[in-house]
Order: C-alpha cells, then structure tokens, then sequence
C-alpha cells in the first residue's frame, strides 16, 4: 500500500495529475476497497499534497489567497453537499462517475500541447493537468502561459478587492466572471467530495479561460483551495466511518515521498513516452471500473 | 501589499508545518503497523478521539494514524482561522466575512456527519 501510494505521487506528479485520479482505481481494483472508502482516503492524501505545494506557492505570492477563499467558500460547500450526497450513492454509480471522470482526464492528457516546459519560476501542483517543471514537493505542472492582460475590466464589488498584483507569478490581472467562478467552485466541490479528487481539471481551466486569471496563479490557487475543499468532506467521512487509518496512513506517506521524489526528477525524464503510456493505464482502468459499474 | 504577503508567509508556514507533523505521525504509525505485523486491510477500529492518548502512549499505531490524519484535516481548517486573524487585524471585513462563512460550512458538515451517524 505504501508502494501503491509512492507510485501514484510519483506519477501524478510526473505527469501533473491530481492524486485522486490514480489513487481511487488502484485502492478499489488492486486491493479491494469500495469506491467510498478509496474515496476518503483518497481525500487525505489529496490534502497532504496540496497543502504541501500550497506552501510553496503562497512563499513565492504565486497563489491569490483571497480569490482562493472567496471560491473555496463555494467549493466547500459543494463538498459538503457531495459528502452527504456520496453515502447515498450506490457503489455502481460512484464507479460509474469515476468512469466519466478517467475518460475525461485521458482525453485531456492525449490532447495536451507537447512543447517543452520553457524556464519560468517553477511552481507546485497537487491537482489539476499541466506540463511538469521540477522544483519543490510536488511541483510540477505549470505551462508557461502569457498572463491575462490587464486590461480585462473586473467586475465591481468583491472581484475589484481580489485583482492580483505582480508577484512572481504573474503580471497584473483582473478578476472577472466572480458569478461563473462561484458556480463552477460549487461543483468542482461535489466532484472533490464523490470523486476523492482535488477538482483541478475543473478549478483551472475555469479561473483561466472564463475568470481571466494566468494560468501559474489558477494552478497555485486551485492547489491553495483544495484542501478545505476536500477537508469539508473528509471530515464527513471520517465521522461517518469512511476513512480507515491502516489504509490512509500507509497510503499518504507514500503519495508524500513519490510527489517530493517526483518533483524532484521530472527535469530528468522525458514524460511524452510516460504520458502515452499513461493514457493508455487511463483507458484500461476507466474500462475496469466501468465493469464495475454495470455489475 | 506588504500585509499581503506577510499573510501569505505566515499561512505557508502553517500548512508546512502542518504537513510534515502529520506525515509524521502517520509515518511513526506505519512503523508500528509493520513492527506488530498489522495488515492494512486489518480493518482498525472505529474512530473514538478520546481513546487516542491512551493508544499513543501505549505506542499502537492507531493512535499515530488518528492524530495525524486530525492533523491534516485539521491543517487547512487553521489556515482558515490565521487568515482570519490577519484580515480583522487589517481591518478587512469582507475577507473577514467570508473567513467566518468557510468555518461556518466546515461546522455544518461536522454536525450533519455526527447527526447522519447516529
């Protein structure tokens, strides 16, 4: 399990994956867990990975903190929502979900762009799908992307007090769309609190392409608001019996030692062979679990 | 911009801090799984916070798991209350605000779970 746990954070890591993605299959198809229980364990090593890369991120005022809390208001919410919601839930419908979710994330990663990572302030990542840069725990992921342009009018109100200013991750920017955030905050929260995942292949696109906010400071702030996101949830499952500490322990300080070691080599390997392969993995598995589903 | 940052200095530090002594705990207690042969798919007991003490200082690795996986729970809920420690004490109301509606959410979900399993 611990071996299970080490290769899913490296991996994820190399190849700029949220853990839950890898975690959840390998917990209930190799060793047998139900979807729940994977799930909420799934949801503490997601929150040590994050909390970890968050860290790094808010060192170097990458992530916008106060966007961050303002969207995670949502987000935790929409977990508390999914929490409740996932011990309604049969098996067979959680790993039908986790099926949509596979194929969804190996689409994403056959069509990701192939350039290189261009040298830039590296950042860290525990959640969402991007191209890998070494650095720090669980760094990785960051596609060098022009910032959104300052000349984006936000919106009045709030979004005017969550504007980012130069930092080292970004040139100035404004926030807009703050409704269309709130709404997709609240769902990537229930697929967090379904799924077991840090939601960043919902979270970053979203603040990018509809809120205006460079891509390096969406990825920071997703990975800052996952974990009282996925908190939000996790403590319904472990009040409701959801998450096994003989199962979580081993599994988290493995996913913690293959992240760090990942973040760590990633500027070693070349991970286009890696991805392929991977998107491959993805495929086989969302057809594992997609037997599960209709049994 | 300087309370800005020193904010977000000060919140880093706490999820540091807060992860590693998690992962620690969790990792003195994968130790003691191994040591008294304890199977991850054992099934551990139900968690019961007050048995906790006496688990760790009878070295079980129940004990360990249970206060570190609090600990990581616990770690971005802490981040929460400093920041809303740093925004009151900059005399910002709205981030204050929204602060407070975030432990709120995090309370309902600690009540509906107790509520739901009783």
């Amino acid at each position: 399990m611990i071996l299970g746990g080490f290769a899913a954070g490296l991996f994820g890591s190399l190849l700029g994956l949220g853990g839950g993605v890898l975690l959840v299959p390998l917990l209930t198809l190799a060793f047998g867990l139900s979807l729940r229980e994977a799930v909420g364990v799934s949801l503490v090593a997601v929150i040590v990975t994050s909390s970890a890369s968050a860290a790094v991120y808010l060192e170097r005022h990458v992530a916008n903190l106060r966007l961050g809390m303002t969207l995670e208001l949502f987000s935790a919410s929409g977990a508390l929502l999914g929490g409740l919601i996932a011990f309604a839930l049969s098996d067979q419908a959680l790993a039908g979900l986790f099926t949509v979710l596979l194929l969804y994330t190996a689409l994403t990663m056959a069509r990701r762009r192939e350039e290189p990572a261009a040298p830039s302030p590296s950042g860290v990542e525990a959640d969402g799908i991007m191209d890998p840069v070494p650095g720090d725990l669980g760094e990785a992921i960051v596609t060098p992307e022009v910032p959104t342009g300052t000349d984006v009018t936000p919106d009045r109100g709030i979004a005017a007090d969550l504007t980012g200013g130069p930092g080292a991750g970004a040139a100035p920017y404004a926030v807009r769309n703050l409704g269309l955030g709130v709404v997709g905050s609240l769902f990537a929260g229930v697929m967090s609190a379904l799924l077991g995942i840090g939601a960043g292949i919902v979270k970053v696109p979203l603040m990018n392409l509809a809120m205006g906010v460079p891509l390096r400071v969406a990825t920071a702030t997703s990975n800052l608001m996952i974990g009282i996101t996925a908190a939000a949830s996790a403590i319904i499952y472990l009040i409701r019996g959801g998450i096994d500490p003989y199962v979580a322990g081993p599994t988290a300080v493995g996913v913690f030692v293959g992240a760090a070691l990942g973040s760590r080599t990633v500027h070693r390997i070349d991970v286009r062979i890696l991805r392929w392969l991977f998107v491959a993995v993805l495929l086989f598995t969302a057809w594992q679990m997609a037997g599960r589903a209709l049994r | 911009m300087t309370v800005r940052r020193d904010l977000d200095r000060t919140v880093a530090r706490l999820l540091t801090g807060g992860t590693y002594l998690s992962v620690g705990l969790m990792a003195v207690g994968v130790v003691l799984m191994a040591i008294t042969g304890v199977s991850p798919l054992a099934g551990a007991p139900a968690f019961d916070p007050r048995q906790i003490p006496a688990d760790i200082v009878a070295l079980r690795p129940t004990g360990f798991l249970w206060l570190g996986l609090l600990v990581i729970l616990a770690t971005p809920i802490g981040r929460v209350i400093v920041s809303l420690i740093g925004y009151l004490a900059s005399g910002e109301r709205r981030m204050a605000l929204i602060s407070v509606a975030i432990l709120v959410v995090i309370g309902v979900g600690v009540i509906l779970g107790v509520a739901a399993e009783r």
